[in-house]
């Protein structure tokens, strides 16, 4: 099974779920809604395998071992159970919830895209720097990044926001987009998938007075159906069996 | 130059000053509560990292820092920002230097103890139990769960368990008796984890690089770090590990990504380790002060070392 877990209206999971199946895939679509609603969790870990199985209201289940590949955009804990928590302990429970995810996805079966990780649930939604420093090592032009002390936080993750020109979707060893740009940064988008451990990534480019296209932005959540069908074929792919 | 960052009093960050300073390294303190007097300029392209760093009246390129170890406490709360208000000019130049500083911190060339995302396995329990796994190293049976049958379950495989938190907000490790059986029914709304209780004598492992210091716990309580307030006692005392698992505890903190580690163990009867989890920011001062070990002075060496 292929499970695609999203965020609950992610109208671009649902574009790739349909365009998977119109390859021939048969999805598995699990919103966070569809979690929040699970009656019944178990998860082990220790000298055995590790696993998990969820038993949902409606009785269906879901057992770690009958998945083979997740499409992973569940950002955080599902909204729809956050919402039933209040009282003094809301905050810690979101954080054993969190933890729990973590190491239910990480345990899942088959290529991940993307894995989860500590910092967010779908993948590391890193800061711009971050970004910048990777694009610097792996050789990725990029435009020059800049923070002081005198920087509002928040403005610097605005900037990062700012849509650029063109972008590339990076999905496994694929590279997806104009010819043109694919021609000049597919290798140096692969290396910035590898080195930030990204198999599913956007990354956005602008282009400067010289006419050189620069790096602007990178996105572990793109908007899928932008890509359109290179990029639902390039997703096939990777989940092929 | 060898940064240091937090308060200077904190006992982590004094051995470590007193350590760097036996050595004669070259070395600063920022205080975090001079954090006015303190400005940096982060710049990256294609170059890598250049900028600056000013403090204490003096200005340092951040090519020329060579090494970083940081504890900086929440700087919301720093004494400083006492009475502030909420969005305060003070307040926000404090988190926007303490955000610029931590970006750096992330993507600085030099050593750093440690960075913050390998930091992030230690948020989910079992998430970095599966991790610890592929280092050759045992983890205790776990269950989590949200169905008070399958604990029941669990409890009658393993006889006594355990329950402690999932992520890192710091629980007391109880074992679960009569009386918490009966309040099961109240873990339907979210999830709790379970562990068969493991035999055997508590070991902190302290790794910084290659060195390795270990110590070993006698205690007569489930948690030693709460011995007192259940009415128990904890002493320590240095020890050595097998040279093998040394090793693997070696292998564990670089392949988390980590310069520094604190790695808790228990030996069970049959010699063999379990590994509970790894604190990627020990305060080892404990350990050192109550068993001698100079877990500072390999922390000095390791930063100065080009």
């Amino acid at each position: 099974m292929i499970l695609v877990l999203c965020d609950d209206n992610d109208a671009s999971a649902l574009w790739a779920a349909e365009s998977l199946e119109r390859r021939g895939l048969a999805p598995a679509v699990l919103t966070g809604a569809h979690l929040a609603a699970a009656d019944r969790w178990e998860h082990r870990v220790g000298r055995a395998p590790v696993e998990c199985q969820i038993w949902f209201r409606d009785g269906g289940q879901l057992r770690s071992g009958d998945v083979r590949g997740v499409l992973n955009r569940l950002s955080t804990v599902p909204w729809t159970w956050q919402r039933q928590v209040g009282g003094p302990d809301r905050d810690y429970a979101i954080q054993e919830m969190y933890a729990f995810y973590l190491s239910w996805l990480h345990a899942l079966p088959g290529p991940k895209l993307n894995p989860p990780t500590p910092q967010g649930l779908c993948g590391n939604p890193r800061h711009p720097s971050a970004w910048a420093a990777l694009a610097a090592r792996v050789g990725l032009a990029a435009r020059p990044f800049r923070q002081t002390s005198e920087d509002e936080p928040d403005a610097i993750w605005r900037q990062a926001y700012t849509p650029g020109a063109l972008t590339l979707y990076v999905v496994g060893t694929r590279v997806v987009g104009p010819p043109a740009l694919v021609k000049i940064h597919r290798e140096a988008c692969l290396r910035l998938s590898c080195a930030a451990d990204a198999p599913l990534l956007s990354v956005d480019f602008g282009q400067e007075s010289e006419g050189d296209w620069r790096m602007t932005g990178v996105s572990i959540m793109p908007d899928l159906a932008k890509g359109g069908d290179e990029l639902a074929d390039a997703l096939a792919a990777e989940f092929a069996p | 130059m060898i940064l240091l960052g937090g308060i200077p009093s904190e006992s982590p960050l004094a051995f470590l000053a007193n350590a760097l300073e036996e050595r004669g390294a070259d070395y600063r303190i920022f205080n975090q509560r001079q954090s006015s007097d303190c400005a940096i300029d982060l710049d990256i392209d294609s170059r890598g990292v250049t900028g600056e760093l000013r403090f204490d009246g003096e200005r340092f390129s951040l090519g020329e820092i060579s090494g970083v170890y940081v504890r900086f406490m929440d700087d919301r709360l720093l004494p400083e920002l006492d009475g502030e208000p909420d969005n305060s000019p003070l307040r926000r130049r404090t988190r926007a230097l303490h955000d610029a500083i931590y970006r750096w911190i992330e993507v600085a060339e030099g050593k750093v103890v440690n960075r913050s995302d390998p930091q992030g396995s230690n948020g989910s329990k079992p998430y970095q139990a599966q991790l610890i796994a592929r280092y050759g190293l045992r983890v205790p049976e776990t269950l989590i769960t949200n169905d008070p049958e399958a604990v029941l379950a669990f409890r009658e495989a393993h006889g006594a368990i355990i329950y402690k938190s999932i992520s890192s907000v710091r629980s007391i490790v109880k074992q679960l008796d009569d009386e918490d059986v009966t309040r099961l029914e109240t873990i339907r709304w979210c999830p709790v984890q379970f562990q068969a209780l493991v035999p055997g004598t508590d070991v902190r492992v302290h790794v910084i690089d290659q060195d390795v210091h270990a110590t070993e716990i006698i205690s007569d309580a489930v948690d030693y770090r709460y011995a007192r307030r259940t009415g128990g006692s904890t002493a320590l005392r240095a020890t050595k590990l097998r040279d093998d698992l040394a090793e693997r505890c070696v292998a564990l903190t670089a392949g988390l990504g980590l310069a520094f580690a604190g790695i808790d163990l228990r030996i069970g009867p049959d010699g063999e380790a379990t590994c509970f989890e790894v604190n990627p920011s020990p305060g080892y001062s404990y350990y050192e002060a109550n068993a001698g070990q100079p877990i500072a002075a390999s922390l000095a060496r390791y930063l100065d070392e080009v």
